[in-house]
Protein backbone atom coordinates (compact mmCIF):
# COMPACT_ATOMS: atom_id res chain seq x y z
CA UNK A 1 0.00 0.00 0.00
CA UNK A 2 0.80 3.64 -0.44
CA UNK A 3 -0.07 6.45 1.38
CA UNK A 4 -2.59 8.83 -0.28
CA UNK A 5 0.25 11.68 -0.48
CA UNK A 6 2.62 9.73 -1.86
CA UNK A 7 0.42 7.77 -4.36
CA UNK A 8 -0.69 11.67 -5.81
CA UNK A 9 2.99 12.60 -5.19
CA UNK A 10 3.90 9.92 -8.27
CA UNK A 11 0.77 10.17 -10.46
CA UNK A 12 0.51 13.54 -10.99
CA UNK A 13 3.13 14.59 -14.08
CA UNK A 14 1.34 18.13 -14.44
CA UNK A 15 3.18 21.39 -14.08
CA UNK A 16 5.05 22.30 -10.44
CA UNK A 17 4.41 18.90 -9.57
CA UNK A 18 7.35 16.84 -7.93
CA UNK A 19 7.02 13.71 -10.14
CA UNK A 20 5.85 16.58 -13.15
CA UNK A 21 9.11 18.43 -12.72
CA UNK A 22 11.18 15.11 -12.75
CA UNK A 23 9.68 13.50 -15.92
CA UNK A 24 10.52 17.27 -17.43
CA UNK A 25 14.24 16.49 -17.12
CA UNK A 26 13.89 13.45 -19.61
CA UNK A 27 13.25 14.01 -23.50
CA UNK A 28 10.03 11.93 -23.97
CA UNK A 29 8.54 10.50 -26.84
CA UNK A 30 5.76 12.77 -28.26
CA UNK A 31 4.54 11.89 -31.54
CA UNK A 32 5.73 8.88 -34.13
CA UNK A 33 7.61 10.31 -36.72
CA UNK A 34 4.80 8.78 -39.49
CA UNK A 35 2.57 10.99 -37.25
CA UNK A 36 4.41 14.44 -39.07
CA UNK A 37 5.42 12.67 -42.21
CA UNK A 38 6.63 15.56 -44.76
CA UNK A 39 7.42 19.44 -44.95
CA UNK A 40 4.32 21.51 -44.69
CA UNK A 41 1.75 18.58 -43.32
CA UNK A 42 -1.31 19.26 -41.19
CA UNK A 43 -0.07 20.17 -37.72
CA UNK A 44 -0.66 17.53 -34.89
CA UNK A 45 -2.24 18.10 -31.43
CA UNK A 46 -0.25 16.79 -28.62
CA UNK A 47 -0.98 16.71 -25.16
CA UNK A 48 1.98 15.26 -22.66
CA UNK A 49 2.29 15.75 -19.10
CA UNK A 50 -0.83 17.88 -18.59
CA UNK A 51 0.20 20.23 -21.48
CA UNK A 52 -1.63 20.97 -24.59
CA UNK A 53 0.26 21.53 -27.45
CA UNK A 54 0.38 21.50 -31.68
CA UNK A 55 3.50 20.26 -33.48
CA UNK A 56 4.46 20.94 -36.96
CA UNK A 57 7.21 20.29 -39.56
CA UNK A 58 7.65 23.44 -41.17
CA UNK A 59 8.55 23.98 -44.82
CA UNK A 60 12.41 23.40 -44.27
CA UNK A 61 11.51 20.13 -42.22
CA UNK A 62 12.24 21.97 -39.24
CA UNK A 63 10.14 20.27 -36.29
CA UNK A 64 8.47 22.81 -33.06
CA UNK A 65 6.14 21.98 -30.67
CA UNK A 66 4.29 24.89 -29.37
CA UNK A 67 1.11 26.16 -27.25
CA UNK A 68 -1.63 24.63 -29.34
CA UNK A 69 -3.49 28.01 -28.52
CA UNK A 70 -2.76 31.22 -31.02
CA UNK A 71 -1.68 34.39 -27.99
CA UNK A 72 -4.57 36.26 -30.04
CA UNK A 73 -7.95 34.86 -28.97
CA UNK A 74 -6.90 31.48 -28.02
CA UNK A 75 -8.10 29.47 -30.95
CA UNK A 76 -6.56 26.04 -31.22
CA UNK A 77 -3.79 26.33 -33.64
CA UNK A 78 -4.80 22.62 -34.80
CA UNK A 79 -7.08 24.77 -37.00
CA UNK A 80 -4.03 26.09 -38.24
CA UNK A 81 -2.74 26.41 -41.93
CA UNK A 82 1.13 25.25 -42.05
CA UNK A 83 2.62 26.55 -44.82
CA UNK A 84 5.42 28.98 -46.18
CA UNK A 85 7.51 28.89 -43.12
CA UNK A 86 5.30 28.55 -40.10
CA UNK A 87 1.67 28.26 -38.93
CA UNK A 88 -0.74 30.69 -39.20
CA UNK A 89 -3.79 30.83 -37.07
CA UNK A 90 -7.23 30.26 -39.54
CA UNK A 91 -8.84 33.47 -37.92
CA UNK A 92 -6.90 36.57 -38.00
CA UNK A 93 -3.94 35.42 -39.68
CA UNK A 94 -1.15 35.72 -37.04
CA UNK A 95 1.59 33.05 -38.04
CA UNK A 96 4.24 31.11 -36.20
CA UNK A 97 7.15 29.90 -37.00
CA UNK A 98 8.69 26.64 -35.86
CA UNK A 99 10.06 28.01 -32.05
CA UNK A 100 6.89 29.75 -31.29
CA UNK A 101 8.02 32.98 -32.43
CA UNK A 102 5.41 35.17 -33.96
CA UNK A 103 6.42 36.44 -37.44
CA UNK A 104 3.39 37.94 -38.92
CA UNK A 105 0.15 39.71 -37.32
CA UNK A 106 -1.91 40.79 -40.31
CA UNK A 107 -3.59 43.24 -38.37
CA UNK A 108 -0.65 45.27 -37.41
CA UNK A 109 1.56 47.98 -39.38
CA UNK A 110 3.91 46.48 -42.21
CA UNK A 111 6.65 48.02 -40.24
CA UNK A 112 5.27 47.12 -36.29
CA UNK A 113 8.12 45.42 -34.03
CA UNK A 114 4.81 43.91 -32.52
CA UNK A 115 5.38 40.01 -33.53
CA UNK A 116 8.95 40.56 -31.51
CA UNK A 117 7.18 40.72 -28.48
CA UNK A 118 5.04 37.62 -29.00
CA UNK A 119 5.75 34.03 -28.73
CA UNK A 120 3.92 30.80 -28.03
CA UNK A 121 5.83 28.61 -25.07
CA UNK A 122 7.59 25.59 -27.32
CA UNK A 123 9.68 23.23 -26.38
CA UNK A 124 12.51 21.46 -28.24
CA UNK A 125 11.74 18.52 -30.71
CA UNK A 126 14.01 16.19 -32.49
CA UNK A 127 13.57 13.26 -34.74
CA UNK A 128 15.44 9.79 -33.36
CA UNK A 129 14.94 6.41 -35.16
CA UNK A 130 10.92 6.52 -36.12
CA UNK A 131 10.19 8.51 -33.06
CA UNK A 132 9.73 12.55 -32.33
CA UNK A 133 11.28 13.49 -29.05
CA UNK A 134 10.74 16.73 -26.66
CA UNK A 135 12.50 18.22 -23.69
CA UNK A 136 9.82 20.02 -21.92
CA UNK A 137 12.26 20.82 -18.80
CA UNK A 138 13.99 23.82 -18.04
CA UNK A 139 16.62 24.73 -20.94
CA UNK A 140 19.75 25.01 -18.77
CA UNK A 141 19.20 21.82 -17.91
CA UNK A 142 18.57 19.93 -21.03
CA UNK A 143 20.32 16.65 -21.38
CA UNK A 144 21.87 15.38 -24.07
CA UNK A 145 19.83 13.66 -26.95
CA UNK A 146 18.62 10.16 -26.03
CA UNK A 147 20.74 7.26 -26.83
CA UNK A 148 18.34 4.26 -26.37
CA UNK A 149 19.63 1.55 -28.73
CA UNK A 150 16.34 0.92 -30.45
CA UNK A 151 16.61 4.48 -31.82
CA UNK A 152 20.03 4.58 -32.66
CA UNK A 153 20.45 1.57 -34.82
CA UNK A 154 20.56 1.83 -38.81
CA UNK A 155 16.90 2.41 -40.22
CA UNK A 156 15.29 -0.93 -41.05
CA UNK A 157 16.57 -2.43 -37.59
CA UNK A 158 13.39 -0.75 -35.42
CA UNK A 159 9.72 -0.73 -35.40
CA UNK A 160 7.64 1.57 -32.61
CA UNK A 161 3.99 1.70 -32.58
CA UNK A 162 2.23 3.61 -29.70
CA UNK A 163 -1.04 2.77 -28.16
CA UNK A 164 -3.70 4.96 -26.07
CA UNK A 165 -3.59 3.21 -22.36
CA UNK A 166 -6.82 5.26 -20.37
CA UNK A 167 -5.08 5.16 -17.09
CA UNK A 168 -2.42 6.92 -15.01
CA UNK A 169 1.32 6.53 -15.97
CA UNK A 170 2.26 4.21 -13.10
CA UNK A 171 0.08 1.81 -13.63
CA UNK A 172 1.05 1.13 -16.74
CA UNK A 173 4.67 1.74 -16.12
CA UNK A 174 4.35 -1.14 -12.01
CA UNK A 175 2.88 -3.89 -15.38
CA UNK A 176 6.13 -3.36 -17.22
CA UNK A 177 8.26 -4.13 -13.84
CA UNK A 178 5.66 -6.68 -12.47
CA UNK A 179 7.33 -10.07 -14.05
CA UNK A 180 5.54 -12.27 -11.87
CA UNK A 181 1.96 -11.42 -13.60
CA UNK A 182 3.40 -13.01 -17.38
CA UNK A 183 3.11 -16.72 -16.28
CA UNK A 184 -0.60 -16.29 -15.65
CA UNK A 185 -1.87 -13.56 -17.48
CA UNK A 186 0.20 -14.13 -21.06
CA UNK A 187 1.16 -17.38 -20.16
CA UNK A 188 -1.25 -18.76 -23.34
CA UNK A 189 0.62 -16.19 -25.86
CA UNK A 190 4.44 -18.22 -25.56
CA UNK A 191 3.79 -20.36 -28.45
CA UNK A 192 1.14 -18.49 -30.13
CA UNK A 193 2.73 -15.33 -30.61
CA UNK A 194 5.16 -15.33 -33.85
CA UNK A 195 7.35 -12.70 -31.92
CA UNK A 196 7.88 -15.23 -29.14
CA UNK A 197 7.51 -18.45 -30.33
CA UNK A 198 10.12 -21.01 -30.96
CA UNK A 199 12.50 -19.67 -28.22
CA UNK A 200 14.06 -22.50 -25.94
CA UNK A 201 13.49 -19.80 -23.18
CA UNK A 202 9.94 -20.50 -23.56
CA UNK A 203 10.27 -23.92 -22.43
CA UNK A 204 11.95 -22.62 -19.15
CA UNK A 205 9.33 -20.45 -18.43
CA UNK A 206 6.54 -23.27 -18.82
CA UNK A 207 8.96 -26.06 -16.90
CA UNK A 208 8.90 -23.70 -13.78
CA UNK A 209 5.80 -21.80 -13.06
CA UNK A 210 6.78 -19.75 -9.48
CA UNK A 211 10.70 -18.15 -10.10
CA UNK A 212 12.36 -16.42 -7.64
CA UNK A 213 13.12 -12.44 -8.19
CA UNK A 214 16.57 -10.76 -7.53
CA UNK A 215 15.65 -6.77 -7.67
CA UNK A 216 18.97 -5.15 -8.25
CA UNK A 217 20.06 -1.51 -7.86
CA UNK A 218 21.32 0.25 -10.92
CA UNK A 219 22.74 3.55 -11.35
CA UNK A 220 19.57 4.09 -13.67
CA UNK A 221 16.95 2.81 -12.18
CA UNK A 222 16.86 -0.91 -11.31
CA UNK A 223 17.25 -4.51 -12.94
CA UNK A 224 15.00 -7.44 -11.82
CA UNK A 225 16.21 -10.73 -12.78
CA UNK A 226 13.32 -13.43 -12.57
CA UNK A 227 15.67 -16.83 -12.22
CA UNK A 228 13.80 -20.43 -12.89
CA UNK A 229 15.26 -24.03 -13.06
CA UNK A 230 17.08 -25.26 -15.83
CA UNK A 231 19.48 -27.63 -16.64
CA UNK A 232 21.08 -29.45 -13.45
CA UNK A 233 22.77 -26.43 -11.41
CA UNK A 234 21.83 -23.98 -13.68
CA UNK A 235 19.09 -21.09 -13.69
CA UNK A 236 17.46 -19.31 -16.39
CA UNK A 237 17.50 -15.80 -16.00
CA UNK A 238 14.81 -13.05 -17.57
CA UNK A 239 16.56 -9.79 -16.85
CA UNK A 240 14.28 -6.56 -16.70
CA UNK A 241 15.79 -3.35 -17.21
CA UNK A 242 13.69 0.06 -15.64
CA UNK A 243 15.64 3.17 -16.32
CA UNK A 244 13.89 6.38 -14.40
CA UNK A 245 11.27 7.46 -15.06
CA UNK A 246 9.41 5.27 -17.34
CA UNK A 247 11.88 2.86 -19.65
CA UNK A 248 11.18 -0.67 -19.80
CA UNK A 249 12.65 -3.72 -21.68
CA UNK A 250 11.35 -7.36 -21.88
CA UNK A 251 14.00 -9.60 -21.89
CA UNK A 252 14.54 -11.02 -25.81
CA UNK A 253 13.43 -14.61 -26.76
CA UNK A 254 15.59 -16.59 -29.12
CA UNK A 255 16.19 -14.42 -32.31
CA UNK A 256 13.31 -12.42 -32.10
CA UNK A 257 13.60 -8.64 -31.70
CA UNK A 258 13.94 -7.30 -28.34
CA UNK A 259 11.22 -5.19 -26.92
CA UNK A 260 10.19 -2.76 -24.69
CA UNK A 261 8.03 0.57 -23.88
CA UNK A 262 8.27 4.17 -22.58
CA UNK A 263 5.00 5.31 -20.33
CA UNK A 264 4.44 8.06 -21.22
CA UNK A 265 1.61 10.42 -19.01
CA UNK A 266 -0.91 12.53 -21.34
CA UNK A 267 -2.67 13.85 -18.61
CA UNK A 268 -3.35 12.07 -15.09
CA UNK A 269 -6.00 9.66 -16.07
CA UNK A 270 -4.07 8.85 -19.57
CA UNK A 271 -0.92 7.49 -21.57
CA UNK A 272 1.16 6.86 -24.65
CA UNK A 273 2.75 3.37 -24.85
CA UNK A 274 5.53 3.87 -26.64
CA UNK A 275 5.84 0.15 -27.78
CA UNK A 276 9.56 -0.49 -29.62
CA UNK A 277 11.31 -3.80 -31.10
CA UNK A 278 14.34 -3.92 -32.44
CA UNK A 279 16.93 -6.18 -33.04
CA UNK A 280 20.86 -5.23 -33.02
CA UNK A 281 22.08 -6.74 -35.90
CA UNK A 282 19.66 -7.20 -38.54
CA UNK A 283 17.20 -5.93 -40.68
CA UNK A 284 13.56 -6.46 -39.05
CA UNK A 285 11.76 -9.32 -41.89
CA UNK A 286 8.60 -8.13 -43.45
CA UNK A 287 7.19 -10.67 -41.70
CA UNK A 288 7.93 -9.28 -38.33
CA UNK A 289 6.81 -6.10 -39.12
CA UNK A 290 3.56 -7.50 -40.35
CA UNK A 291 2.90 -9.18 -37.25
CA UNK A 292 3.79 -6.20 -35.13
CA UNK A 293 1.61 -3.72 -37.43
CA UNK A 294 -1.20 -6.29 -36.68
CA UNK A 295 -0.95 -5.90 -33.08
CA UNK A 296 1.47 -8.90 -31.99
CA UNK A 297 4.04 -9.07 -29.75
CA UNK A 298 3.85 -6.04 -27.50
CA UNK A 299 1.73 -4.23 -30.03
CA UNK A 300 -1.74 -3.59 -30.65
CA UNK A 301 -4.30 -3.20 -33.28
CA UNK A 302 -4.80 0.39 -33.46
CA UNK A 303 -7.62 2.96 -35.08
CA UNK A 304 -5.97 5.74 -36.63
CA UNK A 305 -5.99 8.00 -33.53
CA UNK A 306 -3.85 5.45 -31.67
CA UNK A 307 -6.91 3.91 -29.90
CA UNK A 308 -6.68 0.11 -29.63
CA UNK A 309 -9.60 -1.77 -31.85
CA UNK A 310 -10.00 -3.38 -28.41
CA UNK A 311 -10.72 -1.22 -26.00
CA UNK A 312 -13.19 -0.34 -22.70
CA UNK A 313 -15.86 0.57 -25.37
CA UNK A 314 -15.98 -2.59 -26.56
CA UNK A 315 -15.24 -4.62 -23.60
CA UNK A 316 -11.66 -5.33 -25.20
CA UNK A 317 -13.85 -7.89 -27.61
CA UNK A 318 -13.81 -9.93 -24.49
CA UNK A 319 -13.89 -13.48 -25.64
CA UNK A 320 -14.78 -16.28 -22.98
CA UNK A 321 -15.08 -19.13 -25.68
CA UNK A 322 -10.93 -18.31 -26.23
CA UNK A 323 -10.82 -17.96 -22.22
CA UNK A 324 -12.11 -21.68 -22.37
CA UNK A 325 -10.56 -23.08 -24.92
CA UNK A 326 -7.39 -22.01 -23.33
CA UNK A 327 -6.21 -20.13 -26.13
CA UNK A 328 -5.91 -16.43 -23.74
CA UNK A 329 -5.88 -16.74 -20.07
CA UNK A 330 -8.47 -13.64 -19.51
CA UNK A 331 -10.21 -13.85 -23.10
CA UNK A 332 -8.60 -10.69 -24.11
CA UNK A 333 -6.63 -10.92 -27.39
CA UNK A 334 -2.87 -10.07 -27.82
CA UNK A 335 -0.42 -9.42 -24.98
CA UNK A 336 -0.46 -5.50 -24.93
CA UNK A 337 -4.39 -5.56 -24.75
CA UNK A 338 -4.16 -8.15 -22.40
CA UNK A 339 -2.14 -5.46 -19.85
CA UNK A 340 -3.83 -2.60 -20.85
CA UNK A 341 -7.39 -4.32 -20.10
CA UNK A 342 -6.79 -5.27 -16.77
CA UNK A 343 -4.82 -1.78 -15.65
CA UNK A 344 -7.32 0.15 -16.90
CA UNK A 345 -10.00 -1.46 -14.81
CA UNK A 346 -8.43 -0.41 -12.01
CA UNK A 347 -9.55 3.02 -12.47
CA UNK A 348 -7.97 5.90 -13.91
CA UNK A 349 -5.94 6.30 -10.64
CA UNK A 350 -5.88 3.22 -8.48
CA UNK A 351 -6.30 4.06 -5.03
CA UNK A 352 -3.22 2.59 -3.70
CA UNK A 353 -4.23 2.67 0.08
CA UNK A 354 -6.20 -0.68 -0.33
CA UNK A 355 -3.39 -2.63 -2.15
CA UNK A 356 -2.12 -5.63 -0.46
CA UNK A 357 1.02 -6.18 -2.02
CA UNK A 358 3.40 -9.41 -1.08
CA UNK A 359 6.94 -9.84 -0.64
CA UNK A 360 7.51 -10.52 -4.88
CA UNK A 361 6.42 -7.18 -5.46
CA UNK A 362 9.51 -5.85 -4.34
CA UNK A 363 10.04 -4.60 -7.62
CA UNK A 364 7.38 -1.82 -7.80
CA UNK A 365 7.89 -1.09 -4.25
CA UNK A 366 11.61 -0.68 -5.04
CA UNK A 367 10.51 0.96 -7.87
CA UNK A 368 8.00 3.70 -6.44
CA UNK A 369 10.56 4.38 -3.46
CA UNK A 370 13.03 5.62 -6.00
CA UNK A 371 10.75 7.53 -8.10
CA UNK A 372 9.75 9.50 -5.05
CA UNK A 373 13.44 9.65 -3.66
CA UNK A 374 14.39 11.55 -7.34
CA UNK A 375 11.48 13.74 -7.26
CA UNK A 376 12.13 14.99 -3.86
CA UNK A 377 15.47 15.27 -4.59
CA UNK A 378 15.28 17.61 -7.14
CA UNK A 379 12.91 19.81 -5.55
CA UNK A 380 16.61 19.90 -3.37
CA UNK A 381 18.44 20.82 -6.40
CA UNK A 382 19.47 17.27 -6.99
CA UNK A 383 19.68 16.27 -11.06
CA UNK A 384 18.29 12.85 -11.59
CA UNK A 385 19.37 9.94 -13.43
CA UNK A 386 18.49 7.95 -16.40
CA UNK A 387 18.87 11.02 -19.02
CA UNK A 388 22.69 10.57 -19.04
CA UNK A 389 23.71 8.47 -22.33
CA UNK A 390 25.32 5.98 -20.31
CA UNK A 391 22.10 4.94 -18.78
CA UNK A 392 20.29 4.24 -21.78
CA UNK A 393 22.85 2.13 -23.53
CA UNK A 394 21.13 -0.46 -21.58
CA UNK A 395 19.64 -4.18 -22.64
CA UNK A 396 17.16 -6.67 -21.37
CA UNK A 397 18.85 -10.03 -20.93
CA UNK A 398 17.57 -13.96 -21.12
CA UNK A 399 20.79 -16.15 -20.12
CA UNK A 400 21.11 -19.82 -18.40
CA UNK A 401 24.28 -19.36 -15.80
CA UNK A 402 25.85 -21.79 -12.79
CA UNK A 403 23.33 -22.02 -10.35
CA UNK A 404 26.52 -20.22 -8.01
CA UNK A 405 26.49 -17.11 -10.10
CA UNK A 406 25.48 -13.66 -9.29
CA UNK A 407 23.84 -12.71 -12.56
CA UNK A 408 24.99 -9.40 -12.53
CA UNK A 409 28.33 -10.80 -12.57
CA UNK A 410 27.12 -13.73 -15.03
CA UNK A 411 26.04 -11.20 -17.36
CA UNK A 412 28.83 -9.39 -17.13
CA UNK A 413 28.22 -6.57 -20.17
CA UNK A 414 25.76 -8.22 -21.94
CA UNK A 415 23.31 -5.38 -20.61
CA UNK A 416 25.10 -2.68 -22.14
CA UNK A 417 24.34 -1.97 -25.35
CA UNK A 418 26.86 -1.99 -28.02
CA UNK A 419 26.41 -1.64 -31.52
CA UNK A 420 26.43 -4.40 -34.08
CA UNK A 421 26.88 -7.30 -30.67
CA UNK A 422 23.86 -9.62 -30.94
CA UNK A 423 21.79 -9.51 -27.48
CA UNK A 424 22.29 -12.21 -25.39
CA UNK A 425 19.21 -14.09 -25.18
CA UNK A 426 17.98 -18.25 -24.61
CA UNK B 1 -8.36 -9.27 -35.58
CA UNK B 2 -11.38 -7.73 -34.58
CA UNK B 3 -13.78 -10.06 -36.94
CA UNK B 4 -12.59 -13.40 -35.26
CA UNK B 5 -13.44 -12.40 -31.58
CA UNK B 6 -17.09 -12.28 -30.21
CA UNK B 7 -19.50 -9.31 -30.37
CA UNK B 8 -19.94 -7.82 -27.16
CA UNK B 9 -23.45 -7.37 -26.55
CA UNK B 10 -25.04 -3.93 -25.83
CA UNK B 11 -23.65 -1.20 -23.99
CA UNK B 12 -19.70 -1.31 -22.40
CA UNK B 13 -19.50 -2.82 -18.61
CA UNK B 14 -15.89 -1.70 -19.19
CA UNK B 15 -16.51 2.00 -20.45
CA UNK B 16 -18.93 2.46 -17.62
CA UNK B 17 -17.19 0.53 -14.61
CA UNK B 18 -13.55 2.58 -15.05
CA UNK B 19 -14.60 5.64 -14.61
CA UNK B 20 -13.66 7.95 -12.09
CA UNK B 21 -17.42 8.40 -10.91
CA UNK B 22 -17.72 4.89 -10.65
CA UNK B 23 -14.66 4.31 -8.54
CA UNK B 24 -16.13 6.25 -5.67
CA UNK B 25 -18.40 3.67 -5.17
CA UNK B 26 -15.93 0.75 -4.28
CA UNK B 27 -16.58 -0.25 -0.81
CA UNK B 28 -14.99 1.04 1.42
CA UNK B 29 -14.18 -1.37 4.20
CA UNK B 30 -10.79 -1.87 7.07
CA UNK B 31 -9.16 -4.62 5.49
CA UNK B 32 -7.91 -7.13 7.58
CA UNK B 33 -3.96 -7.64 8.53
CA UNK B 34 -3.35 -10.24 6.59
CA UNK B 35 0.34 -10.23 6.36
CA UNK B 36 2.06 -11.88 9.83
CA UNK B 37 5.71 -11.00 8.87
CA UNK B 38 8.85 -11.97 11.00
CA UNK B 39 11.99 -9.99 10.07
CA UNK B 40 15.21 -11.85 11.29
CA UNK B 41 18.76 -9.71 11.41
CA UNK B 42 21.14 -12.50 10.55
CA UNK B 43 24.38 -10.34 11.89
CA UNK B 44 25.26 -7.76 14.04
CA UNK B 45 25.11 -4.83 11.61
CA UNK B 46 22.02 -6.34 10.23
CA UNK B 47 20.35 -6.36 14.09
CA UNK B 48 21.17 -2.57 14.37
CA UNK B 49 18.38 -2.18 10.90
CA UNK B 50 16.26 -4.20 12.57
CA UNK B 51 16.15 -2.98 15.55
CA UNK B 52 16.20 0.88 14.78
CA UNK B 53 13.20 -0.58 12.24
CA UNK B 54 11.08 -2.13 15.02
CA UNK B 55 11.18 0.90 16.85
CA UNK B 56 8.26 1.96 14.57
CA UNK B 57 4.78 1.55 14.51
CA UNK B 58 3.57 -2.24 13.36
CA UNK B 59 0.79 -4.31 12.62
CA UNK B 60 1.61 -8.05 13.46
CA UNK B 61 4.96 -7.61 12.72
CA UNK B 62 7.71 -8.94 14.82
CA UNK B 63 11.60 -8.79 14.79
CA UNK B 64 14.65 -11.22 15.67
CA UNK B 65 18.05 -11.43 15.56
CA UNK B 66 19.32 -14.92 15.12
CA UNK B 67 23.00 -17.15 15.05
CA UNK B 68 24.19 -20.28 14.04
CA UNK B 69 22.10 -22.65 13.76
CA UNK B 70 19.52 -20.78 13.67
CA UNK B 71 17.15 -22.85 16.01
CA UNK B 72 16.43 -20.00 18.20
CA UNK B 73 15.56 -16.67 17.72
CA UNK B 74 16.08 -13.36 19.81
CA UNK B 75 13.69 -11.10 20.17
CA UNK B 76 14.34 -7.31 20.35
CA UNK B 77 14.09 -7.44 23.91
CA UNK B 78 16.35 -10.42 24.61
CA UNK B 79 14.32 -13.15 24.83
CA UNK B 80 15.08 -16.41 23.02
CA UNK B 81 12.35 -17.93 21.18
CA UNK B 82 12.27 -21.24 19.80
CA UNK B 83 12.45 -20.63 15.76
CA UNK B 84 9.16 -23.29 14.81
CA UNK B 85 7.19 -20.95 18.07
CA UNK B 86 8.09 -17.76 16.11
CA UNK B 87 6.97 -19.14 12.90
CA UNK B 88 4.21 -20.51 13.98
CA UNK B 89 1.19 -18.00 12.52
CA UNK B 90 3.47 -16.16 10.38
CA UNK B 91 3.00 -16.09 6.48
CA UNK B 92 6.03 -14.26 5.60
CA UNK B 93 9.65 -14.10 6.52
CA UNK B 94 12.06 -11.23 5.36
CA UNK B 95 15.87 -12.05 6.06
CA UNK B 96 18.55 -8.97 7.02
CA UNK B 97 22.18 -9.65 6.22
CA UNK B 98 24.88 -7.21 5.68
CA UNK B 99 28.48 -9.98 6.28
CA UNK B 100 26.84 -13.09 5.33
CA UNK B 101 27.88 -14.46 8.23
CA UNK B 102 25.38 -17.21 10.30
CA UNK B 103 24.82 -18.79 6.46
CA UNK B 104 23.69 -22.56 8.78
CA UNK B 105 20.96 -20.49 10.22
CA UNK B 106 19.80 -18.89 6.57
CA UNK B 107 19.38 -22.87 5.66
CA UNK B 108 17.41 -23.72 9.06
CA UNK B 109 15.26 -20.86 8.52
CA UNK B 110 15.18 -21.50 4.99
CA UNK B 111 13.89 -24.80 5.10
CA UNK B 112 11.43 -24.35 8.32
CA UNK B 113 9.78 -21.91 5.84
CA UNK B 114 9.75 -23.64 3.07
CA UNK B 115 8.06 -27.02 5.27
CA UNK B 116 5.13 -24.50 5.80
CA UNK B 117 4.52 -22.45 3.18
CA UNK B 118 5.71 -19.57 3.88
CA UNK B 119 6.96 -16.62 1.22
CA UNK B 120 11.04 -15.75 2.21
CA UNK B 121 12.10 -12.30 1.35
CA UNK B 122 15.96 -11.16 1.44
CA UNK B 123 17.93 -8.17 1.85
CA UNK B 124 21.18 -7.96 1.64
CA UNK B 125 22.36 -4.93 2.56
CA UNK B 126 26.10 -4.38 1.14
CA UNK B 127 26.13 -0.83 -0.03
CA UNK B 128 27.44 -0.68 -3.59
CA UNK B 129 28.43 -4.31 -3.72
CA UNK B 130 26.65 -6.68 -6.34
CA UNK B 131 27.98 -9.72 -4.86
CA UNK B 132 28.30 -10.87 -1.44
CA UNK B 133 28.26 -13.92 0.37
CA UNK B 134 25.26 -12.42 1.87
CA UNK B 135 23.45 -13.11 -1.78
CA UNK B 136 25.26 -16.07 -2.08
CA UNK B 137 23.64 -17.39 1.49
CA UNK B 138 20.41 -15.92 0.84
CA UNK B 139 19.44 -16.92 -3.00
CA UNK B 140 18.39 -20.47 -2.38
CA UNK B 141 15.59 -19.59 0.00
CA UNK B 142 14.73 -16.00 -0.60
CA UNK B 143 12.10 -16.13 -3.36
CA UNK B 144 12.92 -12.26 -3.79
CA UNK B 145 16.19 -10.68 -2.94
CA UNK B 146 16.79 -7.10 -2.67
CA UNK B 147 20.40 -6.33 -3.93
CA UNK B 148 22.09 -4.35 -2.28
CA UNK B 149 19.14 -3.20 -0.14
CA UNK B 150 19.51 0.30 1.57
CA UNK B 151 18.08 0.47 5.42
CA UNK B 152 14.61 2.04 4.51
CA UNK B 153 14.17 -0.71 2.01
CA UNK B 154 13.10 -2.19 4.87
CA UNK B 155 10.59 0.21 6.05
CA UNK B 156 9.08 0.58 2.52
CA UNK B 157 8.75 -3.40 1.97
CA UNK B 158 7.39 -3.64 5.51
CA UNK B 159 5.18 -0.87 5.18
CA UNK B 160 4.28 -1.41 1.53
CA UNK B 161 3.04 -5.00 2.58
CA UNK B 162 1.19 -3.96 5.54
CA UNK B 163 2.91 -5.28 8.23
Amino acid sequence: MLRTEINELLTQTGPGTPTGELFRRYWQPVLLAEELPDNDCPPVRVKILSERLVAIRDSDGNYGLMDEFCAHRGVSLWFGRNEQGGLRCPYHGWKYDYTGQAIEVPSEPETSNFCANVKLKSYPMVKRGDVLWAYLGDPAKQPPLPEWEAYTVPDGQAFTSKRLQECNWLQALEGGIDSSHVTFLHGGNLESDPLFQGSKGNEYNKGDLKPFFEVVDSEGGLLIGARRNAEEGHYYWRVTPWVLPNFTMVPPRGDHPVHGHFWVPIDDENCWAYSFDYHPTRELTGTEVAAMRAGKGVHSANDAAYRPIANKDNDYLMDREAQRRGETYSGIEGIALQDSSLQESMGPIVDRTKERLVATDAGIIKARQKLRKAALALQEGTEPVGNRPQDQKVRSVAIVLPADQSFVEGIGEAMIAKPGVPQTTV
Amino acid sequence: MAEQLSIPAGVSACAEATTAKEAAFRIDYPLAATRNTRVIALDPAAEEIVRRTASMEWGQARFYSVTDPGLTLVTTAGESVELADALDDSNTVVLVSVDGSNAEAVGTIGAACKVRGIMTAGLVVTPGALTSEALFHLRPHARILLVPAEEDDLVELLRATRA
